[in-house]
């Protein structure tokens, strides 16, 4: 019923405009929410019908966040749709009119084929050379540059020994002010992966800030977040875990 | 009044097809589910080979067993070994249907296989005791390759005569696999046969999800050391499409079980922050605002509202709110950790992985908070829980067996099933959509 809400223009509309107030009214979102907006909200939504087309028209899209702003929102992504060949408005169109399920054939003949046809994926021109950038920065992240920083299961505190460590990566980004560095958090292979994607990224923001207390500028320092994607060893106890919970220090091409 | 209809769903098969289809589909797909539902007998005669020097006929009968047993709607006997389904020219040899029947079994079916240039013959006959006769023959043709997604047609068939619902047997799994510095998305039938690469770019691709109509898998690709985008893929031609690459992570994409809306975190804010995305205008808007860190969003089967990791109060715990952000709460009290939230798509249960006792396994617990239980026991890591269509299986990974390999299991905890065995690193299960 929920899904048949949105395939009516009518509802749709009113549903969307119901979103967008409900966007004024969040916390978290500085918005302007004067009618203004909202009306303009409402022409952004007439023009709804043909965001078929939006790919095709270039102007378009910059037009819609401009408006986005206004509206607390924000456009995301980019127009990247030209380098790989898929057209938003393909999956677009695709996901707003969701196909119940058609019933089988209980009787007669039915040819089978396969339902979903898969494809590997073949990099194109275009992103093969950032794709090829990256590999080598993975290759990179295996040359360790400076001390590491080590934590306690599920903690992202940075415990005294690791301030020794850490003082001493600070002397040497101080003395070679030329050279930037990645600090790529890590976690052993305990706990969920999604939620240790975040907790490494914790690890290496807390490092980051630490290292700017202590004099670094922080547009020296990046930060990542591996989670237990890429650990350091592969067994399990916790001589390993321990190994794996990190913040690994990453030294920049010069 | 449904009730009644499923209840005595085997018994009034010659109308039944026609009266599921009228009816609201919605309602009586719930009804399978139902605590007093009572798994139908159903008899497995055998598909005698008429391919001479293959063991097609052996393999259908072994495929479609193994699928009715795992479709939880039906109690499985094997009968291959009665004898031949057909009668000379005649066709379907009756009397052994009858006979089979006798046994106390609602339901018998059997086949015959043939093969004509490249194709595959599967004639399936089906024996209902309630209206006591032979019911429309029925074929599937198709390539010898195809022998499996025929035989799981047929499971899935049996599964839509006699509870109305789509069946799982033609759904996929995509999963995450790879070595060294990479990983790449996969996609494998429900069963964990015939996987297939969708990602080949030696980076960390992660984290897949499905589109409603399992045309797309939207994921988390490392595309530079310092920024993870949500990229799009159409399966059938590899195609992408880079949806969110805001500064630092973006990950745990969902899509609303419409289409029209894409939950994700993001750490743009300095930590992380769940967002709402329209697929069609493109504007987001931030759902979550406090210093914790927020992810992994699952939507309702309604859309109505969202289960999400959170660790605002210290660990990580599952959080319920209303998808427009409002009426956030707290799920889980039981244990210091709790994550990976998974709404089943019936709505009545939220899986997710809790620890007790340094061991991380499936919980399952009421969206109320009032029912909760534990479905694996492994000494290992359970992580990543995706549920079946159907809302009876919950597929996760596990290092039950020392390295990470997906696993199946019935939601009531019985019928363990391990489903890969090659390939490493085996994360991120996600099921697709019937």
């Amino acid at each position: 019923m929920d899904a048949r809400f949105w395939t009516t223009g009518l509802t749709r509309a009113a549903g969307i405009v119901l979103l967008l107030a409900l966007g004024c009214s969040t916390k978290g979102i500085q918005a302007s929410s004067s009618s203004k907006s909202l009306e303009e909200g409402m022409a952004a939504l007439a023009q709804e019908q043909p965001v078929a087309e939006a790919g095709e028209v270039q102007g378009e899209p910059a037009a819609a966040a401009g408006q986005a702003e206004q509206l607390g929102g924000e456009q995301l992504g980019e127009p990247v749709a030209q380098q790989q060949g898929l057209e938003p408005e393909v999956f677009v169109g695709d996901l707003a009119e969701e196909a119940p399920f058609p019933p089988p054939a209980l009787s007669g003949e039915e040819r089978v084929t396969e339902e979903i046809v898969v494809a590997t994926a073949q990099p194109s021109e275009a992103t093969r050379q950032a794709e090829e950038e990256m590999r080598e920065e993975q290759r990179q992240t295996a040359i360790a540059g400076l001390e590491d920083v080590f934590f306690a299961f599920d903690s992202w505190r940075i415990r005294d020994q690791a301030k020794l460590a850490l003082s001493g990566d600070a002397e040497w980004l101080n003395s070679n002010p030329e050279r930037s560095i990645t600090i790529a958090g890590h976690c052993d292979e305990r706990g969920t992966q999604a939620y240790n994607l975040v907790l490494g990224e914790k690890r290496a923001r807390v490092v980051k800030n630490y290292l700017v207390e202590l004099g670094v500028n922080a547009a020296r320092l990046s930060i990542t977040s591996y989670g237990k994607q890429r650990p350091f060893c592969d067994e399990q106890n916790e001589t390993c875990y321990q190994q794996n919970r990190r913040a690994h220090l990453v030294l920049g091409a010069r | 009044m449904r009730k009644t209809l499923i209840l005595s769903a085997y018994l009034v098969l010659g109308t039944l097809g026609l009266g599921l289809m009228e009816s609201d589909a919605a309602d009586v797909y719930l009804e399978a589910s139902r605590p007093d539902f009572q798994k139908i007998p159903i008899g497995v005669l055998s598909f005698q080979d008429g391919t001479p020097g293959t063991d097609h006929g052996r393999r259908v009968e072994e495929i479609l067993i193994a699928d009715l047993r795992r479709s939880h709607v039906f109690e499985v006997t094997d009968l291959t070994r009665l004898g031949a389904t057909l009668n000379g020219e005649d066709g379907a040899n009756h009397r052994l249907f009858e006979q089979a029947s006798d046994k106390g079994l609602a339901v018998v079916v059997g086949g015959h296989l043939t093969s004509e240039d490249a194709d595959l013959l599967l004639d399936r006959y089906i024996y209902d005791r309630g209206s006591g006769g032979l019911g429309a023959p029925k074929r599937y043709i198709g390539r010898a390759s195809l022998l499996r997604m025929m035989t799981h047609r047929l499971a899935d068939e049996l599964v839509y005569r006699y509870v109305g619902e789509p069946g799982i047997a033609r759904t996929k799994i995509a999963f995450v696999s790879g070595t060294g510095g990479s990983r790449e998305l996969f996609v494998m039938d429900y069963d964990g046969y015939s996987p297939r690469q969708v990602t080949a770019n030696g980076l960390l691709n992660i984290s897949p999800s499905w589109s409603p109509k399992r045309r797309f898998l939207i994921y988390t690709s490392y595309k530079h050391r310092t920024r993870q985008n949500i990229e799009i893929i159409e399966l059938e031609t590899g195609k992408r499409h880079t949806l969110v690459s805001w500064a630092g992570m973006n990950i745990t994409p969902a899509f609303s079980p419409d289409g029209t809306q894409l939950t994700f975190s993001t750490t743009r804010d300095g930590n992380a922050e769940i967002y709402k995305m329209d697929m069609r205008t493109r504007l987001a808007k931030r759902l979550t605002a406090n210093r914790a860190g927020d992810l992994s969003p699952s939507w309702s089967p309604t859309g109505r509202e969202l289960a999400f990791t959170s660790d605002r109060s210290g660990g990580p715990q599952i959080y319920l709110m209303s998808a427009d952000g409002s009426h956030v709460r707290r799920l889980t009290f039981h244990g210091k950790y709790n994550a990976a939230p998974a709404w089943s798509p019936r709505g009545n249960w939220i899986a997710y992985v809790c620890r007790g006792r340094g061991k991380f396994n499936i919980c399952l617990i009421s969206p109320d908070g009032r029912k909760r239980k534990t479905i694996t026991s492994g000494p290992g890591i359970d992580d990543s829980p995706s549920w079946s269509p159907d809302g009876r299986h919950l597929v996760f990974s596990s290092t039950l067996k020392g390295k990470s390999h997906i696993y199946m299991i019935n939601i009531d905890g019985t019928g363990l099933e391990r489903l890969t065995f090659g390939g490493s690193h085996l994360s991120f299960p996600a099921w697709s959509p019937a």
